[in-house]
């Protein structure tokens, strides 16, 4: 029985827009298989995900502000977050290549030659290379200026020794974002550099680490003696460091613009889902005041998101702010997938498939979850990052 | 018309009129202080001797007005010089100039015969009393409308009760003025609260920067730090979160200002109790204002009846259908 109310056709984007042409472009691509509310065994492969990828490139879902010289849509921000908006209430799955479009695009359009933008930023958007991020290293985690992994010049290029740690996605990547050093340790922030390593180079090697929720996502990626030619160096020595805190800085705010609607649609899930047994509706009625927080929630995040875009837009820097939704999401998130969690956890035995299809999802939330206040910054040193820039406190008299 | 006013200029001014009425004798004379500055009338329209500004103007005038414990109803009458005028606009203009002292009693109906939660009823010479069928009264206190003294928590602006004895006479709001009226005291009341909390949040930045234990500053202790750190995140959620309510093209301008007055309410009370723990023992004396702060926002809180809302939009949520993607799940509740 498919149920239509005023209400679900009050949230239909107006017609002609651009929400309302990503909407449908989603309505027509988004099989079962890709779906993250179907729980299909099989689900989509990858190369399925990595095909669906490419086909938004198309659509105009992804690319959308960059340069069309670049093999981008030349849009601004306002369509970027029309188009969100539609992505987050939909259950399309993760992109593969965030990493590529969210990370390495921005960092390549800021400090890249202009033959690497024009040679590396269409491939990103065709889903030719899925990139990984080098940075995280087993001694330099939240402490990134500590890492060790070491660019030597030598007469071809640089030769590159290290280790890399927790490297989402390099198993499948063509190209690692890789943050070495060409000086020593000791100088902690400067001689970091940037460089667009293809993972096929002779002498590196990746291992996959199960992570709690059973994925073989991220890795250990392991250089040695990799060289790697001078083409491949992003932005000059030096500029490594100052050019990846400036563009995360941005990336903060602008990346996964569509997590506030997601939010939002996993809680439209679970409300939609209790409503189809008497016995879960029960169980969620008990649940008004701790949902009602989380749908809270998710207005105050779209606050942020939004405080921070026109800043952008009035050409405002971002800096530290871009600690607060960052911050904000990650734990509100993980407040509704505990509240989620424990109300699937309560479904009776003999549930209906959208049931179970639910409790799935919720459980796979809950899980992956946990990450969210450690990778891009763990809660404390986000904490941190506010007591220190913003709030401006002294450490002593 | 408003291009070259800027609600930023509001705040200066806010502030220094705030600080003025800190020496005021009483309410009324902070009353004049604040109609003579344009503060009260500020959304009101200029027929009714207001400026005639949209409601984001009226945020940092309600935002100073909580940093600075100001002993006045001014929630109460920004909104009732403004939902008056078109009624009665000489009233109006008296409420705006501060002339006329008015608040509303934010509990209970006339037909109960006793209405409660009117900051400072007893100094008001009128108080709008709301109606079973939402629509309200502005009466004039006195005779049929008397006040009566009630445990108060907030010292700076007590409430009152109004006992109600016989017919009910004055203007009349309808009740879709009352329901604007009490949609855009959302609005006010989170700009109070985001004031509020964040004078509360500076005190106890410069306190923990000041006072010395073991040899180093509190704020050299990272458990203080990030305290004071959160509690920055929660006044700057409040105010990205008011800003984008307040924006003409926002999705849906009614829960935006719910949600953020909500969580707001919750988050103010917070901030004050944190920074009460940063001063210790300094915190629970009444020398110290963080009480009067934590009173203040409790009160709000009440007039807000944010406990019930929180629960009432936690029962729209569970009936609603809100997403089209999870439409062919069966319904059956
Ligand atoms: C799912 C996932 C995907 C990731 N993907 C990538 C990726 O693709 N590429 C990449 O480079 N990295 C990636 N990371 C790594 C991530 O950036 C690091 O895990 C993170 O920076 C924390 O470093 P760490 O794990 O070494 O923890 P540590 O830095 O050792 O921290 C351990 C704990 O101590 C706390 N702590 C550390 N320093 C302080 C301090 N000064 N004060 C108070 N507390 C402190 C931390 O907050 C944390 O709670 C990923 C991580 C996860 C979980």
């Amino acid at each position: 029985m498919t149920h239509v109310d005023p209400k679900t056709e009050g949230a239909t984007p107006a017609a002609g827009s651009y929400a309302a042409k990503t909407r449908a472009w989603i309505q027509a691509n988004l099989t079962d298989e890709l779906r993250t509310d179907r729980c299909l065994d099989p689900g989509a492969t990858l190369q399925q995900k990595i095909d669906f990828e490419a086909a938004q490139h198309i659509g105009g879902l992804t690319g959308i502000m960059w340069p069309k010289d670049y093999g981008g849509h030349g849009l601004t921000v306002r369509e970027h977050l029309e188009a969100n908006r539609e992505i987050g209430l939909s259950p399309m799955p993760n992109a593969v290549n965030s990493i590529g479009k969210e990370l390495a695009g921005p960092i390549i359009m800021a400090v890249g030659r202009e033959d690497q933008k024009r040679d590396l930023l269409p491939k990103i958007l065709k889903m030719e290379h899925i990139w990984c991020q080098g940075f995280s290293e087993p001694g330099a985690g939240s402490d990134l200026a500590g890492l060790r992994t070491r660019a030597e010049k030598t007469a071809d290029g640089w030769k590159v020794n290290g280790q890399k740690i927790w490297t989402s996605g390099a198993s499948k990547s063509q190209r690692c974002l890789l943050l070495a050093r060409s000086g020593k340790p000791e100088d902690r922030h400067k001689g970091l550099m940037l460089f667009a390593v293809p993972m096929d180079s002779p002498g590196i090697d990746v291992r996959e680490i199960t992570s709690i929720d059973g994925a073989r996502s991220f890795c250990e990626v392991f250089f040695n003696d990799v060289i790697v030619d001078d083409a491949n160096m992003l932005g000059s020595p030096d500029e490594g460091w100052a050019a990846a805190t400036r563009v995360l800085s941005i990336e903060r705010a602008t990346n996964r613009m569509y997590r506030s609607w997601r939010f939002q649609s996993e809680i439209d899930h679970l409300v939609m889902g209790c409503q189809s047994d008497n016995r879960t509706y029960k169980i969620l009625r008990g649940y008004r005041r701790e949902l009602a927080q989380c749908r809270i929630d998710v207005e105050l995040l779209k606050g942020h998101v939004e405080a921070l875009v026109d800043d952008l837009l009035d050409g405002k820097e971002i800096g530290p702010r871009g600690s607060f939704p960052k911050l904000f999401w990650s734990e509100a998130h993980q407040r509704f997938a505990q509240m989620a969690y424990e109300i699937v956890s309560r479904f009776p035995a003999d549930s209906n498939q959208a049931l179970r299809d639910l409790k799935a999802r919720m459980e796979h939330i809950y899980l992956t979850g946990r990450a969210e206040t450690i990778y891009a910054g763990t809660t404390e040193i986000q904490l941190d990052i506010i007591a220190k820039r913003i709030l401006k406190l002294k450490k002593a008299a | 018309m408003f291009d070259d006013l800027d609600p930023k200029e509001f705040e200066e001014t806010a502030a220094a009129v705030v600080d003025a009425c800190a020496s005021a004798d009483d309410a009324k004379a902070r009353g004049a202080l604040l109609g003579e500055a344009g503060l009260i009338g500020v959304t009101a329209p200029e027929d009714a001797g207001g400026l005639g500004l949209p409601l984001d103007f009226a945020v940092p005038v309600l935002s100073a007005a909580g940093a600075g414990l100001l002993g006045f109803p001014l929630i109460e009458a920004v909104l009732l010089a403004k939902a008056l005028a078109p009624v009665d606009a000489d009233l109006a203009g008296r409420i705006a100039s501060g002339e006329t002292l008015a608040t509303v009693a934010w509990q209970g109906r006339a037909e109960d015969g006793l209405v409660a939660a009117a900051p400072l009823g007893q100094e008001a010479d009128h108080v709008l009393i709301l109606r079973a069928d939402g629509s309200a009264v502005l009466a004039q206190t006195g005779n049929a409308v008397t006040a009566r003294a009630v445990p108060a928590l907030d010292v700076d602006a007590p409430e009152s009760a109004f006992d109600i004895s016989g017919d009910l006479t004055g203007p009349v709001l309808d009740a879709a003025s009352v329901a604007t009226l009490q949609r855009e005291a959302q609005v006010l009341r989170t700009a109070f609260v985001a004031g509020s909390s964040d004078r509360c949040l500076t005190l106890a930045a410069d306190y923990a920067q000041d006072r010395s234990q073991f040899g180093k500053i509190l704020a050299a202790n990272q458990v203080i730090r990030h305290r004071l750190s959160r509690d920055k995140l929660a006044v700057s959620t409040m105010r990205n979160g008011l800003k984008r309510a307040l924006k003409a093209d926002v999705e849906d301008a009614d829960l935006a200002i719910e949600a953020t007055w909500l969580g707001t309410a919750r988050a103010g009370i917070s901030v004050a109790e944190s920074a009460i723990q940063v001063f210790g023992g300094m915190g629970f004396t009444w020398e110290v204002p963080l009480h009067r702060h934590l009173r203040q926002m409790r009160a709000q809180s009440a007039y807000g009846a944010v406990a019930q809302a929180t629960e009432g939009l936690g029962d729209r949520l569970i009936a609603a259908r809100t997403n089209e993607w999870y439409g062919e799940i069966e319904h059956v509740v």
